[in-house]
């Protein structure tokens, strides 16, 4: 992952609501996990989606990206892309930053 | 645009609605952005929630995601709330992915307004939002202004009614205004009416003695005793001239008992005069009473004047009987014409005195003539 997609510009305004956000991404990491290590696609497909639908709307590009890719992943269920998906998403978890502007 | 709009426009009206979007986040985001324009945005998560919260306080705008947890999905909101009377107007905006060509297909089947694409883009939200806020301000205001007009129409007919009809007829007018059945049709109609006259008996030649305020005084005293007892029968005031008063029962609305209410009326003016009567003795030493004459027969009923002066007027054989009747009346008496009498005697356990046939001046035919003391005199 380049350091470009590893910073994160969001809205002034929305900056409030970050902390919540970021919050609820990490929780969906470990629903992401459970679901994974449970064989549970449907679990996953619902997941990805709604990843997608809400990681663009705050500027979290890789968010809805990796979204899309667990969705069709689980409707594939091509477990192995799904693992490597959930490890990036770990990852760009612990290391993103996010510049308010 | 009428003046009518200005008040609407000064005070922008609160804006609400109602986010129904199972990720917080979602919900949150688009709240925000919401707010921003000034709106006025609750919340909520679930299905049922969701419903409850529109029924509880409808909101102008409903922004809903089709992916929700249970088993009840977006679209099933949207179709439950479009085919609700209440909530049907309500404008619904459906979220939904933007590559999800099914669910538009969907959500138009389910009667949605209008969609918006997940990721949400600020500007098309905010554009879309705006546009049915629009509509529905617009919506707003052509309703308010019809119903200013409605008000304002229904005032004139209060203003020009109200002093000589009753209020309670009054407002049966008003109801009644724009369908076919409105009393007050621009052509006269014959009718079968009740005409009471009634009149302070010697009166005329008093005043030539008692000083100016004093008469204007006993006479605003006199007429409020007599117009009140009109009111409460809900007799139409058809003219108040001097110190004679003519009241019409059975118009403009019919009123099967028109002679027990004409009755009744002379019965509590004659019963409220007594203590108006007994300050007047003790003022001055006035010598008078109220007549009443009572009479029934068709009559023309209708608006008459020029555009300057109108007046809503009564002509027949009955009103020149009842005021013959009400020149015979001694004070305190009630004259009632033969058919009058015919009318209310089962009421009169005592019966009237019959004064035989008396011919009136004018009138081929006598007329059968009964006599109530009902009221003082002094």
């Amino acid at each position: 992952m380049s350091s470009e997609e590893l910073t994160v510009k969001v809205a002034k305004d929305l900056e409030d609501l970050i902390p919540t956000f970021m919050k609820n991404r990490n929780k969906e990491l470990e629903a992401l996990r459970v679901a994974l290590a449970a064989q549970d696609f449907e679990q996953l497909r619902q997941l990805g989606h709604r990843m997608k639908g809400v990681g663009n709307s705050y500027g979290f590009a890789q968010v809805s990206l990796l979204g899309r890719r667990i969705e069709e992943g689980a409707r594939s269920g091509d477990r192995a892309a799904l693992e490597s998906c959930v490890a990036e998403y770990r990852d760009y978890l612990a290391k993103v930053q996010v510049v308010y502007e | 645009m009428s003046e009518l709009s200005a008040p609407a426009r000064h005070a922008q009206a609160e804006f609400r609605v109602l986010v129904v979007d199972d990720d917080p986040d979602m919900a949150a985001f688009l709240a925000r952005m919401l707010r921003k324009e000034g709106l006025t945005v609750d919340t909520v998560h679930e299905a049922d929630a969701a419903l409850v919260q529109v029924l509880a306080s409808p909101p102008d705008l409903i922004l809903l995601d089709v992916m929700l947890p249970g088993d009840v999905s977006g679209f099933d909101i949207c179709e439950r709330l479009k085919a609700d009377e209440e909530t049907a107007l309500i404008p619904i905006v459906l979220v939904t992915a933007l590559e999800d060509q099914q669910s538009r297909v969907r959500g138009i089947r389910a009667g949605a307004d209008d969609f918006l694409s997940k990721p949400v883009k600020v500007e098309e939200l905010v554009a879309r939002v705006k546009t049915l806020r629009r509509l529905h301000e617009t919506r707003r205001e052509l309703e308010a202004r019809r119903l200013a007009a409605e008000v304002q129409r229904k005032e004139m007919i209060r203003k020009a009614f109200s002093r000589y009809i009753s209020p309670r007829l009054t407002e049966r007018i008003i109801s009644q205004v724009g369908q076919d059945s409105a009393p007050f049709v621009e052509h006269a109609q014959r009718i079968n009416v009740v005409a009471m006259f009634a009149d302070l008996r010697g009166f005329t030649r008093l005043t030539e003695a008692i000083e100016v305020d004093k008469v204007v005084t006993m006479l605003n005293e006199y007429f409020a005793v007599a117009t009140d007892a009109a009111y409460r029968n809900e007799g139409t005031i058809f003219s108040l001239a001097g110190d004679s008063l003519l009241v019409g029962f059975n118009v403009p609305f019919p009123q099967p008992d028109a002679a027990m209410r004409a009755l009744r009326t002379a019965q509590e003016t004659m019963a409220a005069f007594v203590p108006v009567l007994a300050g007047w003795v003790k003022r001055g030493g006035v010598s008078t009473g109220i007549g009443i004459g009572i009479a029934s027969g068709e009559a023309i009923i209708g608006n008459v004047g020029s555009p300057h002066y109108m007046s809503y007027t009564i002509i027949g054989d009955a009103v020149n009987t009842a005021a013959r009747l009400m020149q015979m009346a001694k004070a305190g008496e009630l004259l009632m014409s033969g058919p009058v009498y015919d009318a209310v005697k089962s009421a009169l356990p005592a019966g009237a005195a019959s004064r035989g046939n008396i011919a009136l001046r004018g009138k081929a035919e006598a007329t059968a003539v009964y006599a109530l003391q009902l009221g003082a005199a002094s």
